[in-house]
């Protein structure tokens, strides 16, 4: 028989039976057995796995002490030497769940596989859902007995380093992470096939699930636009004559940024635009049609604008996943914010 | 933004939204001719910077043809 698999479990101290709120103060304590709600995990992992060490600490010391919180798990994961670490579960408590999130983010940075489990609404599911691997659970510690299993289930395969299904087949909130695979029908026959299922009233599963378009408060208004650096952006995937820097024509893996501040205008022959999803040959005749910068820089001289900003940012938008497009578009917004721009003008094919 | 696409970028939850012309060509029109297409596609610039001064409480459409600004709600 195997070696049973080596387990620390993270709990808070109201999981552990300290206190409620009075004890929320508790620093990090590492305990050489199973206490609280670890017995409940180290009834579910059975005789394959023990629990090697538990960890408590108060919800409000992991986040007015973070950084010494942070330390401490990091030592005691590296003097128990685990092969999973399990955290949780959170429900539906905030300081807790980014607590267990925070905590397998420092066991994976240790090279430990780590997986909580917590409410769907969670705020540790808003804020590391794409990096941690999250069981669902109810909102409420009644569903205690329904949480543990999957739970218990997912750190033994983690830590045996077992290959792993879908989210959906394992059990835990999808991290937005799109893998190759192989199907034994070919795309043609399941599209068909669900097709006729769905026309004949039955249920369905799209393989394509729907990510709601996330609502974004709007940006309050510019107050002085003649003070204001204003920068272009475009999807329309213009890049320098010859492509130097290798933008794909789709998917967009990364944002481009050009300088532009030498420039009155753009002129033909030498930008083009490199892109999957539109006819380019307008654009290649007049970069402006996607990136205006000719006009902005008449609006610059008559002074409605403060300036354009030096540089412009470029992606082809074709085919980019919504998540992946969130992600290159905080980049860029964060870039602009930095460099203290007011106000920008995407222009979208 | 300005999208050709205009509708879609509104119901999708962009907020501030200019009309742009075709999706070759989103700030100007080359069938015009070299005037009337300046004159259209500085139409749309200005647009675009009169749509970032202007409140909005959500997804709104900024169109350089005519001048009534529509306000999209998104289901």
């Amino acid at each position: 028989m195997n070696k049973p698999v080596r387990v620390v479990h993270y709990i808070n101290q109201f999981f552990a039976g300290i206190g409620g709120e009075a004890a929320a103060n508790a620093p990090v304590t590492v305990r050489h057995e199973v206490v609280g709600a670890a017995r409940a995990l180290q009834a579910a992992l059975g005789g394959e796995a023990e629990i090697v060490g538990t960890l408590i600490c108060g919800d409000n010391f992991f986040h007015d002490e973070r950084e010494r919180a942070r330390h401490a798990v990091r030592e005691a994961l590296r003097s128990l030497r685990p092969d999973v670490m399990v955290a949780g579960p959170a429900f539906e408590a905030g300081r807790y769940g980014i607590a267990c999130a925070e905590v397998c983010r420092v066991a994976a940075a240790e090279g430990v596989p780590a997986v909580t489990a917590m409410h769907p609404s969670n705020p540790g599911v808003m804020m590391h859902g794409r990096e941690v691997m999250i069981v669902p659970t109810t909102a409420s510690a009644a569903g205690m007995p329904q949480a543990v299993p999957p739970l218990a289930r997912l750190a033994l395969k983690l830590a045996r380093r077992e290959a792993l299904g879908t989210a959906d087949s394992e059990g835990y909130l999808s991290r937005g992470i799109r893998r190759v695979g192989y199907r034994p029908e070919p795309g043609y026959r399941r599209a068909i096939d669900m097709l006729l299922t769905k026309l004949n009233g039955r249920p369905y599963v799209s393989e394509i699930p729907y990510q709601a378009p996330a609502m974004v408060e709007p940006a309050r208004p510019v107050a002085e636009l003649r003070r204001t650096s204003v920068a272009l952006v475009t999807t329309g995937g213009l890049v320098p004559k010859g492509n130097p820097d290798g933008q794909t024509s789709g998917n967009a893996q990364r944002y481009f940024r050009y300088s532009i501040e030498q420039l009155q205008s753009l002129r033909p022959g030498e930008w083009e635009a490199y892109h999957v999803g539109y006819f380019t040959h307008l654009v290649n005749k007049n970069p402006n049609y996607v990136l205006p910068l000719g006009y902005m820089r008449e609006l610059e001289k008559a002074g409605v604008i403060g300036s354009v900003h030096p540089y412009a940012y470029t992606l082809p938008g074709v085919s980019t996943p919504v998540a992946q497009a969130e992600r290159l578009g905080l980049g860029i917004a964060s870039q602009l914010l930095e460099a203290k721009v007011g106000a920008g003008l995407l222009v979208s094919t | 933004m300005i999208s050709a696409i205009y509708d879609l970028a509104l119901t999708t939850g962009a907020n501030r939204v200019v009309r742009g012309c075709r999706i070759e060509h989103v700030c100007g029109n080359p069938d015009l001719g070299p005037d009337k297409d300046r004159e259209y596609g500085m139409r749309i610039i200005t647009t675009a910077l009169q749509a970032l001064t202007t409140e909005v409480s959500g997804p709104t459409l900024f169109d350089p043809q005519g001048a009534s600004t529509e306000t999209i709600h998104a289901s």
